[in-house]
């Protein structure tokens, strides 16, 4: 198609709450379109990496195009991209659609609206994207989709009586879906002569071909051995390539306008190529770049620490190459007497943090310990001067501060009438302020209260999940930084601090989180040859404590002909366990101490 | 070429709850038993002809429960390992009560048996029962005071921190034992090992009775009662009357190679030894490059081995040990022992470890695990009881993986 006609062109997304079924549904098409042969079908295919499989959920998008001969006789390409469902990555989704002229907006026929389907339908729309809405698992007998679907009029303001009814996993109605978006969707705009202004959406880093860039052209064409130039960035190369995934990487002769798909860079460096850059020719180009995206701002950080301190340098390393497609990650350096040299590391949310960690222990083999999460406090000192303090240690002392403030959520939770209740409790608990309950539905009411950050990335997700059998969904936005009186709870193993065990907390929890951190701290650590006394303080005092016995017996007594290679293989695997162990003066301290403060059950 | 002989005895009337050594229940009568003593025997033959067993001291028959064999089967075994090593001093023999019939005793004796150890565990008929152990404390003691009426050494094992066990009944089951006049007593705290009958019994249990406070403090219960009766303490897990020390254990701790046959024994042996057991069974794999020490495990089925008892025909599993790695293991065997570490054993270590010797035995001193004693560096009480903490910093010196394979 390279020519100026995109009319055949679709660009799309699929947007949904987690776990309403995007990435089954872009399985159905990927099969109905035969880019993918049935026997090669595999659950989740865009899913591309492990920890988005074992855990079911889409972190990264994903675009892949497809041909669909369509009942009116033409073939089309769709470019599909795939986006997350959980809050953290909603800088992902609106990466994603700024890539497109359509977007699947999936409802589970059984769970209805829920506050991502708002958060997502609103951010598609303000994108000026036309929307095609599905109602989705309808082969489930619980599957209610005429509510779904007044529900999607009630509450989302979309027409919905042409809403496509789906089942993801039988595949009933999918063909109706695709024709759906032939119809709906608009072909995209642009000329085919025009000077190159493609979009950067995404990209990663090959150890052979160095960054490889996937984009959105919206102008021009580009072809392989092109100059190009990134306009922000101000960097030239010779694309070493251009091709598309269907999914699996094809090169072709050219991208040309209305089309998504991959240039290959050859740049070493995963610093040169930043998302949301636009791409044109060096000697010849647009006129202006294109808008870009906001940058995401991180939420939440915590220390990350090599076990091994030697790491630090690979540490940095993996870091720098993960953020080539996760722009979102920030770090600075930090230091702590108990663990040594890392990274402060900003973060979306709790469930990017998870997913930042476990990649680099499993993508660059580094064993790491991540220390309490905190968020960005703004510190008056009595001298007028504001620090912003994202770690515990940085906290100036008592006597030098004259306030605290801390950045504050406005949160939406969606949950049927029964559980409302239950939910103001858990506000309450988590310092939360109700601002209002509207009935959305006889089933559903959306309730908005203000909540301080550091609440919320403790246990408030899987609280509320849990006090509502599941039946909560939660959206929240940044509202603004208020004063609360906060303070520095330490804690001493042996009568040591241990700074990278500190952390801040409302002046009315403290005792209980001291306590519950003390107990729980007493769990976590092992045995050792000595009595570990483990103290909670403030300041000099201390509130809490608790001990870790000394190990009284650890030998195995039989030992003759035959147990002597057993033993040994125990001993080598008693060992294993160490290495995972992070040694504090004397004491031997296994990673996930320095996480406990999210396993606190302080109420 | 070996300094021990090893000999498996894979039958049990029962099993007992907590053991998952290699072992089947088996009824008296099976004609399979019969013919494994034949198969071992033929083995034994076999690698007497090798010049294996040349020049060994001590040997063992062991289970299972070599007593269910019957005084015919089991007479005719320990015969067959005296012509095949005429220089064994030491020849014990595991034992359970209620298959200890004089028949028996008079059979191992007449055979030259010079040894026999029996498997008592505690003198407490509720304990006994909770083990799932075959006879009562009258048995027990009956048939052990015949042992020791026989004028064989006796050794007997018990078994602390079981379930329903209090401080009484194990001082008890120490006291009965004593006043028997054994001149010999192995101690172990039960290990609840993983898929045994007691670790369903009690999978969602915390167990307190097991717990590692009750296993210490019986185990030093029972160190200062044995001492107390002179029996001294020379091993984690064994003490003696003096002269009374198993020879054959010995061996294990002290880096002697042996040899095991029967299903599931072990062999340790030189690499000389090795590759002379490989002229008469070739499908065992070459040692690797280095090796100066071979581990053999036999998985070859107590069937099979009964129908095809060739060396040729065994299954294995093995290990290839470097100079480093059998010197870390006889460090961490050494440490096991009230003699502590051997100076030659020491020096040689020295030579292949250098200075990081001295710095872990440095720290093993300070940490109160080791203690200077005699001009040998021996075991503390905490390095007794925890005895893995010693152990393994003993073992890291090797570092590297262990070679492996099977055929």
């Amino acid at each position: 198609m390279s020519t100026n006609d995109t009319s055949h062109i679709r660009n799309f997304s699929i947007v949904a709450h987690i776990d309403h079924g995007k990435s089954t549904i872009s399985d159905r098409i990927l099969e109905l379109t035969h880019t993918v042969e049935e026997r090669d079908m595999e659950a989740q295919l865009l899913d591309t990496m492990d920890i988005e499989r074992e855990r079911g959920i889409t972190i990264k998008s994903n675009a892949v195009r497809v041909t669909y001969d369509a009942d009116d006789g033409e073939t089309y390409q769709f470019n599909l991209i795939d986006t997350p469902g959980h809050v953290d990555f909603t800088y992902e989704v609106s990466r994603s659609l700024a890539a497109c002229e359509g977007a699947v907006l999936v409802v589970d026929a059984t769970q209805g609206v829920e506050a991502q389907t708002v958060s997502n339908a609103n951010l598609a729309m303000n994108a000026d994207l036309d929307i095609v809405p599905a109602i989705n698992k309808i082969d489930l007998p619980s599957a209610e989709p005429e509510r779904v679907r007044q529900e999607i009029e009630d509450e989302l303001a979309i027409p919905a009586e042409d809403a496509v009814c789906v089942s993801g996993k039988t595949g009933e109605g999918i063909h109706d879906l695709l024709e759906a978006i032939v119809f709906l969707v608009s072909p995209p705009k642009g000329a085919y002569d025009a000077p190159l202004k493609a979009l950067i959406l995404d990209s990663y880093f090959d150890e052979y071909r160095g960054v490889v860039a996937t984009v959105r052209v919206f102008d021009g064409h580009v072809r392989k051995g092109d100059r190009l130039a990134m306009m922000q960035a101000g960097i030239s190369f010779l694309a070493d390539g251009v091709g598309v995934k269907r999914p699996a990487e094809q090169l072709v002769d050219e991208l040309a306008v209305g089309e998504v798909g991959f240039v290959v860079t050859g740049l070493k460096d995963p610093e040169a190529v930043r998302v949301g850059d636009t791409l044109t020719y060096q000697a010849n180009p647009c006129d202006e770049a294109l808008p870009g995206y906001r940058e995401a701002k991180p939420m939440v950080y915590t220390g990350i620490f090599p076990i091994d301190n030697k790491d630090y340098e690979n540490l940095r390393d993996a870091l720098e190459k993960l953020r080539v497609n996760d722009p979102s990650l920030t770090w600075s350096p930090e230091t702590s007497v108990a663990l040594g040299f890392g990274f402060r590391v900003g973060f979306l949310g709790l469930l990017h943090m998870e997913v930042v960690k476990e990649r680099l222990e499993r993508e660059f083999g580094l064993g790491l310990i991540a220390t309490s999460p905190s968020v960005d406090y703004h510190v008056y000192r009595t001298d007028g001067e504001m620090l912003e303090v994202r770690s515990p240690q940085d906290l100036p002392d008592a006597t030098r501060i004259e306030r605290i403030e801390e950045p504050y959520l406005k949160a939406k939770v969606i949950v049927p009438p029964e559980y409302t209740g239950a939910v103001m409790q858990l506000a309450i608990e988590h310092r939360g302020i109700t601002q209002d309950m509207v009935y959305l539905s006889e089933k559903s009411v959306e309730m908005h209260f203000d909540v301080p950050l550091a609440e919320l990335i403790l246990d408030f997700f899987d609280q509320l999940k849990s006090r509502t059998k599941g039946y909560a969904s939660l959206d929240y936005e940044f509202s603004d930084y208020r004063a609360s009186d906060l303070v520095k709870l330490d804690i001493l193993l042996s009568g040591d601090e241990v700074d990278a065990l500190s952390f801040i907390v409302h002046r009315d929890k403290a005792y209980a989180m001291a306590r519950g951190l003390c107990d729980k701290l007493k769990e976590i650590i092992p045995r050792q040859q000595f009595e570990v006394p483990i103290q909670g303080a403030i300041g000099n005092k201390i509130i809490a404590r608790s001990t870790v016995k000394a190990v009284r017996k650890d030998v195995l007594a039989k030992c003759y002909g035959g147990d002597i290679s057993r033993k040994r293989k125990l001993l080598e695997k008693q060992k294993e366990g160490k290495k995972r162990m992070k040694q504090i003066g004397s004491v031997e301290v296994p990673q996930e101490a320095f996480l406990a403060v999210l396993k606190v059950d302080d109420q | 070429m070996v300094s021990a002989l090893y000999l498996h005895i894979p039958f049990c009337a029962r099993k007992c709850a907590y053991c998952d050594f290699p072992s089947w229940a088996t009824p008296a009568a099976d004609p399979l038993m019969a013919a494994y003593a034949r198969a071992l025997e033929a083995q034994l033959a076999e690698a007497a002809a090798l010049g294996l067993v040349e020049g060994c001291e001590t040997a063992y028959v062991g289970g299972g429960t070599p007593t269910l064999l019957g005084e015919k089967d089991l007479g005719s075994l320990v015969s067959a390992v005296r012509s095949a090593a005429p220089g064994i001093t030491e020849l014990s023999c595991e034992a359970n009560p209620d298959s200890l019939a004089d028949g028996v005793i008079d059979a191992l004796r007449a055979a030259g048996a010079t040894r026999l150890s029996v498997g008592v565990q505690s003198l407490d008929d509720g304990e006994l029962a909770e083990l799932g152990r075959l006879h009562d404390a009258a048995c027990a003691r009956d048939r052990v005071a015949a042992a020791v009426g026989s004028g064989l050494d006796v050794s007997v094992d018990l078994m602390c921190a079981t379930p329903g066990q209090t401080d009484g009944g194990w001082h008890r089951t120490l006291e009965g034992a004593l006043a028997l006049g054994v001149g010999h007593v192995s101690v172990y705290p039960l290990q609840i090992e993983e898929g045994t009958a007691l670790d369903r019994r009690y999978a969602d249990d915390p167990c307190p009775w097991n717990s590692d406070e009750v296993q210490a403090a019986r185990m030093s219960d029972a160190q200062a009662m044995l001492e107390g009766s002179g029996l001294a303490r020379y091993e984690v897990a064994s003490y003696a009357a003096a002269g009374k020390r198993c020879r054959h254990n010995m061996a294990y701790w002290t880096g002697a190679s042996y040899l095991g046959l029967g299903t599931g024994a072990s062999s340790m042996l030189s690499l000389n030894g090795y590759l002379r057991l490989c002229d008469a069974a070739p499908q065992l794999p070459k040692p690797p490059e280095g090796t100066v020490r071979a581990r053999l495990t036999v998985t070859t089925g107590r069937r099979a081995l009964a129908a095809d008892p060739r060396l040729a025909a065994l299954s294995a599993s093995l290990e290839f040990l470097t100079g480093a790695q059998a010197a870390a293991e006889d460090l961490m065997l050494g440490a096991r022992l009230v003699d502590g570490l051997d100076p030659a054993l020491v020096s040689r270590a020295r030579g292949l470890f250098g200075a990081r010797l001295d710095d872990t035995l440095a720290d093993l001193l300070s940490r109160g695990l080791l203690a200077e004693r005699g001009g040998r560096l021996a075991p503390t009480k905490s390095g007794w009881l925890l005895g893995n903490e010693l152990y393994g910093a003993l073992w890291d010196l090797a570092r590297g993986e262990v070679a492996t394979a099977s055929c």
